[in-house]
């Protein structure tokens, strides 16, 4: 992989073990914290801390009796509904307002108050608005991953290098083409860094709105757990929303991965 | 006479904005006139921060004139009036400037074929034309490489053949050789006369090195400090093709740099 360029001064035969070694300290560390978390059970009692084995049970038995599928589905619908909208609307609106500065001078402390709105007190608002279908979770998701992504886009929009831009001009690219093919694609690695932060966050927010109003989802098990004082119940869920957040985790990374195929691979960074 | 004119320039005069309750900024390039002809290789020649830059940024539209005007094959594209910039003056201005500003993201062949992608003008010609000049600076083998796996030197040819791919008539370069080790530059000007001499472009050519102003013009200006202006022209009569690394041997040589190196301080 990338640690192909700086193994290869090596002596044959050292390539391998420094892969290993991440992977003997990933198995470590999870060991450790699988101890921990034991150790935890044990010590404060099953109320406090579900067991490990009985949560990975929990999980098992949802699997089989179909609520695994039915609640991840839930939440992701939401989280997915509420990612493509803000991320979307996050994107748009720094290419608009790079069309006027002033513009963009006069909106902005209106952007930066919007931000300080505490989105998840609005629920008990927007469910007056919407109803107790998903439409209010998917107002909260969006909210969150909109200001994220308009923050890090809008960075990146400012940052790009403007002697490309003249480039591109000179040459006779249209200022559509320019937003398309100099300026998206330089703010890519800005646009990642925000997808990676709007991601948990949208799973997050989708359960937490489920703790206030759903029917089904990873957030409204660990509710309605939560009420019954079954702890293992609680863990359980949070135990399939971090494999969730994890699985989407891998997908950007990979995704990621493509888009910027053509950076140099940073030689501190290798493993 | 009109008829070989490529370029004129008129009164030319540049400061930057006043600010309010400030003295009026000082003139950068003042009352600065001179003509190209069509085909012509002009250098222009000055010591850093002379306005050189400036200059060129003026010609390819993408800073705007105080003073003075700019006519463009008989017609004016630019004077101190100008609301609206046509940077490019729709692709008839080709400008190499002094970083390569290689999309680095694409690589080298992609980069080439970059101008003609946005002008949707890429066909099967474009890309033979593209794969020739690829050929002509030495670059086969390197078309799917990204810029930072290129060389100083081979950046800069594919910056080159990126503007002589879409064939504008008149070509701007600022400095554009100052950044590499003195072989790759003597190479890079071979490349480039040897280019001209297939295309015939109208170039203006500006550099702070009096050699490489003498080896590939065919007249040259001199530029003195702020505000910039025409201190003197020198026509190159060095005969051509030329050999840029024997170019010191040429008759004639030593005369004109002393010249031009008195001109500039």
């Amino acid at each position: 992989m990338s640690s192909a360029d700086i193994t290869s001064d090596l002596p044959e035969g050292h390539a391998i073990p420094r892969q290993w070694i991440v992977t003997a300290g990933r198995i470590a560390l999870a060991v450790a914290l699988l101890a921990a978390w034991e150790w935890g059970a044990r010590a404060f009692g099953p109320l406090f801390f579900a067991p490990p084995l009985a949560t990975a049970q929990r999980i098992v038995e949802m699997a089989g009796n179909g609520k695994l599928l039915t609640d991840t589905i839930a939440t992701l619908r939401v989280s997915a509904l509420g990612f493509v909208i803000g991320c979307a609307a996050g994107v748009a609106l720094p290419f608009l307002l790079r069309l006027s500065p002033r513009a963009t001078a006069a909106i902005e402390p209106f952007i930066l108050a919007s931000m300080g709105i505490p989105k998840y007190a609005l629920t008990p608002w927007l469910i007056l608005w919407f109803g107790i279908g998903d439409a209010p979770k998917v107002v909260v998701v969006t909210l969150f991953v909109f200001y994220i992504v308009l923050i890090t886009v809008f960075a990146g929009v400012r940052g790009v290098d403007q002697r490309l831009i003249n480039m591109a001009r000179i040459i006779g690219a249209s200022e559509r083409t320019i937003a398309r093919k100099v300026i998206w694609i330089s703010l890519l690695p800005f646009f990642f860094t925000g997808l990676k932060v709007a991601l948990p966050r949208a799973v997050s927010a989708a359960i937490v709105g489920e703790f206030l109003v759903a029917v089904e989802g990873i957030g409204f098990s660990i509710e309605r757990a939560r009420q019954l004082s079954d702890t293992t119940g609680v863990f359980a869920g949070i135990v399939v929303a971090v494999t969730l957040v994890l699985i989407i985790n891998a997908a950007v990374n990979a995704l990621e991965r493509h888009a910027l195929r053509w950076r140099p691979t940073d030689r501190d960074m290798q493993l | 006479m009109t008829g070989t004119q490529m370029l004129q320039i008129k009164n030319l005069g540049k400061r930057f904005p006043a600010r309010a309750g400030r003295e009026p900024p000082p003139w950068i390039i003042q009352d600065m006139s001179f003509s190209v002809g069509a085909g012509e290789l002009l250098t222009i020649v000055g010591p850093s921060g002379a306005g050189k830059s400036t200059l060129l940024n003026i010609i390819a539209q993408i800073d705007v004139a105080s003073a003075g005007e700019i006519v463009f094959d008989g017609e004016r594209i630019a004077g101190a009036e100008q609301k609206t910039l046509h940077p490019g003056l729709n692709r008839r201005i080709g400008y190499v400037t002094q970083d390569d500003n290689l999309l680095p993201w694409r690589t080298t062949i992609d980069n080439v074929l970059f101008p003609l992608e946005v002008q949707g003008a890429l066909d099967d010609a474009g890309r033979t034309r593209a794969q020739e000049l690829i050929g002509a600076v030495g670059l086969t083998g390197f078309e799917r490489y990204y810029p930072h796996e290129l060389s100083g030197g081979m950046r800069k040819r594919a910056a080159l053949i990126r503007t002589l791919v879409y064939d504008p008539p008149m070509i701007l370069m600022d400095e554009p050789f100052a950044a590499v080790d003195a072989q790759t530059r003597t190479q890079l000007q071979e490349d480039l006369l040897r280019l001209w001499s297939l295309k015939r472009k109208t170039i203006i050519f500006v550099t702070h090195d009096i050699t490489e102003a003498i080896a590939l013009g065919d007249r040259a200006l001199v530029l003195t400090q702020r505000p910039a202006h025409i201190a003197a022209e020198h026509p190159i009569p060095i005969p051509r093709p030329r050999a840029v690394k024997d170019i010191f041997t040429m008759p004639g040589f030593t005369a004109i740099y002393e010249h031009i190196r008195a001109d500039v301080q």
